[in-house]
């Protein structure tokens, strides 16, 4: 992650289906871009796919999956299949969300450091102070303070994570701050904003996108983790993590509690993985096969 | 060299100031007075006044602050509000198996990571690699936690062959313990092998492609000298900073699948601590694995000094 890289000329949005026939030529991130849009799908249509993932139903409780449930019923009788589709929605949500997070905090931390000389160790040691914790054991403090709700998992996620962005964005800044075009604007007289957002920011876009897809599935997965330890959303919330907890209490009578919320995490991640690794390899040739998901 | 470790341990100094700044702050991010938070929503006024004496709450903020430093530096953690003992106490106990967990992971993860990343880099491009990087990219999608559930609905449920959690201490004798940590530390190991398997992968492949790999054949050594002693000792570079890494990663991982498992660990304590809101026990065990992290990283940093001949010139 403390990979430095060049900058790249900024796409126009002429290049932009080029650019997606780039991404589709190879198997493997075709198989991911596929794998995140089902997830993608299932997670916005979930009410048309799926019934009431709230609702309690003892007489049926603990059945195998069959006809009237497809993946079964969890101990207190609520429809295992509803519970999975509605916890693709709050992962893809949580993803979502914390990539925006982390990415606005570090964007904003990692320009300014980056920029401003004087700014940068202050900014940096900050950083580097928030990365001495493993991120999962920060998420779980962050979350004892919050309290359980599904805002507080973005929060806590979004500040663990928001520093790894900093650092690639400064690194990359660090480079274009010493680019001719960057003299030059400011020899024209342009204000620091201006040439932070008009010239600095575009450019170093490429390296953070690549990041947006190993975020999100590390923000998939820190939060069916912190879910799964009981210190996520709130329990009775549908989402991969708490139907994992559940089954964990019913491995033998009910198998189907882990398998198919597992299946899921599985499928999203993998997706997610492969996509990351295509954007990867398209948009920054030079990291192929390092710096992936450093950020766990 | 003396630099370069004087240096590095310099720059550790911010770092852990940072560090128990965020720790002490924990207590502080919580909506509404801290002291009523930890005694619940039931307690009566009193208790409220003895929690905010016992944590030092009723002074000011920067004095609190400067307090936490202070007994920081003298190695004091605090009093655990639920379990009432010294939370440094309470973590020397629940030490031994996250850390025997964290060991054993790593050594499957290495055992297993290191030679699939050396032999899919070896057969570059054929079924082999292909077969192996498939593996990994499975492995890294696939959560610690859900990997320790498969293993026991395979190997304990259905199988029989392990017992389906728990720990035995090593005073009952270290076979048990070997026995009761092999499914936990395959779940924590195998995934973290993954990664090591792809940077491994990726650092023997760059290495490959030198100069000095070229002469090493042009001269005629064998090619097995070239691979595995040319090209594998400049990638432990890649790889011992992946290794260390993983060493971190693996401890917090443990925090997980000690749940998994129900393995009395450092992770048991700290997510019972959350459960009860007991704050000195959450800021104590963030601290030590933060620490821990810390000294990690700065073995890493010396390790260079071995692997890399050009930072001893530094």
């Amino acid at each position: 992650m403390s990979v430095v890289a060049l900058p790249h000329a900024v796409t126009t949005r002429r290049a932009a289906p080029s650019w997606l026939r780039l991404l589709a030529r190879r198997r493997s991130t075709l198989i991911g871009l596929g794998l995140v849009g089902v997830a993608l799908v299932v997670g916005l249509l979930a009410p048309l796919l799926a019934g009431d993932p709230l609702r309690i139903d003892v007489a049926r409780r603990l059945t195998a999956p069959g006809q009237a449930h497809w993946f079964g019923t969890d101990d207190v009788g609520r429809d295992v299949w509803s519970r999975v589709v509605y916890g693709a929605r709050l992962s893809l949500l949580v993803g979502a969300a914390v990539v925006a997070l982390s990415f606005v905090i570090g964007l904003a931390c990692g320009l300014t450091a980056g920029y401003y000389r004087r700014l940068d160790n202050p900014v940096m040691r900050v950083m580097d102070g928030l990365m001495a914790f493993p991120a999962i054991i920060l998420a779980i403090a962050l979350m004892a303070s919050l309290g359980p709700s599904v805002l507080n998992v973005v929060v806590a996620i979004g500040i663990v994570y928001a520093p790894r962005v900093a650092r690639i964005v400064r690194g990359s800044v660090l480079v274009i701050r010493e680019t001719a075009y960057v003299e030059a604007a400011r020899a024209l007289g342009a204000s620091d904003v201006v040439v932070v957002a008009r010239h600095v920011l575009p450019n170093c876009l490429s390296p953070v996108i690549v990041q947006a897809s190993f975020v999100f599935a590390a923000a998939v997965l820190t939060e069916a983790a912190l879910s799964f330890l009981g210190v996520g959303v709130p329990p009775y919330v549908p989402s991969w993590g708490n139907i994992l907890a559940e089954g964990r209490l019913y491995l033998q009578q009910a198998p189907w509690l882990v398998l198919y919320p597992g299946g899921a995490i599985m499928l999203t991640i993998f997706g997610l993985n492969l996509l990351g690794d295509g954007l990867r390899d398209l948009l920054d040739p030079r990291l192929r096969g390092v710096a992936a998901e450093r950020t766990s | 060299m003396k630099t370069y470790i004087a240096r590095r341990l310099l720059a550790l100094v911010p770092v852990a100031l940072v560090v128990a700044t965020v720790a002490f702050t924990l207590i502080h991010l919580a909506p509404g007075d801290p002291a009523s938070v930890i005694a619940g929503p039931d307690a009566t006024a009193e208790e409220v006044a003895r929690i905010q004496r016992q944590l030092g709450l009723d002074a000011p903020f920067h004095v609190q602050l400067l307090r936490w430093y202070g007994r920081l530096v003298q190695g004091d953690l605090g009093q655990s509000i639920f379990l009432r003992r010294p939370v440094l106490e309470a973590i020397v106990d629940r030490v031994e198996p996250t850390l025997l967990l964290t060991l054993y992971a790593m050594l499957i993860a290495v055992l297993v990571g290191v030679p699939s990343g050396v032999v899919s880099a070896r057969h570059h491009n054929t079924a082999t690699d292909q077969a192996l990087m498939s593996v990994a990219l499975i492995g890294i999608s696939i959560p610690n936690f859900l990997l320790g559930l498969l293993l026991i609905l395979a190997f304990s449920v259905w199988l029989g062959w392990f017992p389906v959690a728990g720990y035995s201490p090593l005073e009952y004798g270290w076979l048990l313990t070997l026995r009761s940590l092999t499914l936990p530390a395959a779940a924590l190991g195998l995934v973290q092998s993954a990664l090591i398997a792809r940077i491994a992968r990726s650092a023997m492949l760059d290495v490959l492609r030198e100069q000095f790999i070229v002469a090493g054949r042009a001269k005629g050594l064998a090619e097995h000298t070239v691979v595995y002693k040319h090209a594998l000792k400049n990638a432990m570079i890649a790889t011992v900073t992946v290794i260390g890494i993983s060493f971190a990663i693996l401890i917090s991982g443990s925090v997980v699948v000690e749940q998994v498992f129900n393995i009395p660990g450092l992770g048991r304590l700290i997510i019972s601590a959350v459960l009860r809101r007991d704050y000195p026990v959450i800021q104590g065990v963030v601290l030590c694995i933060a620490g821990v992290y810390m000294l990690v990283n700065l073995a890493i940093d010396l390790s260079y000094l071995l692997f890399d001949p050009r930072v001893r010139y530094q």
